[in-house]
């Protein structure tokens, strides 16, 4: 029997439809029908200019917006051959952990939410309140945070921000070992999560699984590891675990809040004194750039003509984590609930994923080549 | 008399569904937020369900993609009587910077159902789209339900 779950649905916060082939109360197989967000971001930035591109590139995804806008300024910067200033670089970092901050957050209390804990929700979500706090003190805005301009930040900040963001993460580390404990510890929740929607390590890299959802399987790529910022002046730890199930995806995102908070004291403290915007000669040509979002890899693929964008085509993670979810994960699960908490702890994010169509004509799948799609 | 307690009734306790229509998801987290004890929806009588078939107040996000120009009005048909939708932002009100050549969008929501109230924002603060679910909705859902008597 299948069981359609969706578009919308108590469990879901986006619009996306699960069908799940079940067998009795066990699910077996599951597919994901996507394209209830598709809204053709990518054919709208062409042949605009970079102003108007990184608004847009913002409003691929609301709650790892803030990455989107970084990739993008890296991009063209790496086409125009410009540094940015060493001040910006350490402003980007302070609100791009934030943002993982908030973002791991609100990962985990959906997860939650799908448990039905209320407690944890709750208080996960108390906790992410204060790091929407410091970004709006830092940047002016909750969500959609307009923080990164091709060769550097909008606007500075100094010790009136400092403080508080200081402050506010202190009380973000004191909510947070008995919300962890909780959950790592509770036998309640443990019993639910160990060993269900479990991925080896050999299926992650096969779905091409990313970011926490990848880690938590055991793969250990960061690419934060490759960006000349955190290479230079920070020191991070990279979370792995190899459980590979939802215990394992959720504790991963947990235990990577005390990094982020760590490099953005890090930053904090380092903030070396300059310019925080440095002008820009636009050039014409080709670049790709990696980052880590909160989600795993996000590419950016530009290509310039000087002034205007000719092509541009992203890539984010949640596309590969929502497919290897229902390849891997979801397979075999014992019952339709595990099915609906797993599909939550790989983290989806739909508006993230929704930008390109593949027609896939009688069950057969067609890859494109680069020069066909453009 | 009957009306006076359905007013009364209504009033405290509006069931709320989030209807995401294709929009960047950045609306959604914010209604999400309104959910933490900070803000503590529950206090003011207001539940999120997330369920169509129990809604009082649809909350409509998004620019209106192509899939959802059938099913946002099946869904509005499934809300039982009365109903009232909020569009939350700027896409189901005008499309904001997705309603341009290239974009697959078809704003405004109120072409497809009656939208009763909106709130411009990218995104509105949580506070401000609670401000906006208690001045319009006991009202609105009063004067619906009369309207179907």
């Amino acid at each position: 029997m299948i069981v359609p779950i969706g578009p919308i649905h108590p469990a879901l916060k986006e619009p996306i439809r699960l069908k799940l082939q079940t067998e009795g109360e066990k699910v077996v197989k599951a597919e994901i029908e996507y394209g209830y967000v598709h809204r053709g971001i990518e054919k709208i930035i062409e042949g605009k200019t970079w102003q108007k591109g990184i608004y847009l590139s913002e409003r691929v995804c609301g709650i790892c917006s803030y990455e989107h806008t970084q990739t993008f300024a890296e991009t063209i910067e790496q086409i125009s051959d410009v540094d940015v200033p060493l001040r910006a670089q350490f402003l980007r970092v302070i609100t791009n952990e934030l943002d993982r901050i908030q973002s791991h957050l609100l990962g985990n209390s959906t997860f939650f939410k799908s448990m039905d804990h209320e407690t944890l929700f709750m208080r996960v979500l108390e906790l992410r309140e204060y790091a929407m706090d410091s970004i709006e003190l830092l940047t002016g805005n909750r969500v959609n945070m307009g923080w990164n301009v091709v060769g550097g930040v909008r606007m500075d900040a100094d010790e009136r921000h400092f403080k508080p963001i200081l402050e506010n993460l202190e009380k973000i580390e004191e909510g947070f070992e008995r919300t962890r404990a909780l959950f790592a510890e509770g036998p309640a929740l443990a019993l639910r999560c160990k060993g269900i929607g479990y991925m080896s390590k050999k299926e992650a890299i096969k779905g091409r699984a990313v970011g926490p959802i990848g880690r938590a399987s055991g793969v250990k790529e960061d690419y934060r590891n490759g960006h000349y910022t955190y290479d230079d002046h920070f020191d991070f730890k990279v979370i792995r675990r190899t459980e590979g199930d939802n215990y394992a995806r959720t504790l991963t995102r947990f235990d990577e809040i005390p990094e982020s908070i760590s490099l953005v004291r890090q930053a904090i403290e380092n903030i070396p004194d300059g310019e925080i915007r440095t002008p820009v000669d636009l050039k014409s040509g080709y670049a790709m750039r990696k980052n880590e979002a909160p989600r795993g890899e996000v590419t950016y693929m530009i290509e310039t003509n000087g002034s205007l964008i000719k092509n541009i085509s992203i890539r984010t993670p949640s596309i590969a984590n929502m497919d290897s979810c229902a390849k891997y994960m979801i397979r075999d699960v014992p019952t339709v609930a595990d099915a609906v908490a797993t599909y939550a702890t790989s983290d989806p994010c739909v508006a993230c994923a929704e930008r390109v169509a593949i027609t896939n004509e009688a069950g057969k799948t067609s890859i494109k080549k680069w020069d066909e799609v453009r | 008399m009957l009306n006076a307690i359905k007013d009364a009734v209504r009033k405290s306790s509006i069931h709320v569904c989030i209807v995401n229509c294709g929009g960047c998801n950045g609306c959604d987290v914010e209604c999400v937020a309104l959910l933490s004890p900070r803000y503590d929806l529950e206090q003011y009588g207001i539940y999120v369900h997330n369920n169509p078939r129990e809604a009082d107040v649809l909350l409509l996000t998004g620019a209106v993609t192509e899939q959802w120009v059938d099913n946002l009005k099946r869904i509005y048909d499934k809300a039982p009587e009365p109903k009232i939708a909020v569009a939350v932002g700027n896409c189901p009100q005008s499309g904001d910077v997705f309603n341009q050549e290239g974009g697959h969008v078809h704003a405004p929501a109120s072409d497809f159902i009656p939208v009763a109230a909106a709130i411009p924002g990218c995104p509105p603060r949580p506070s401000e789209i609670l401000e906006a679910i208690l001045a319009v909705g006991p009202q609105a859902i009063a004067d619906r339900g009369r309207e179907q008597e």
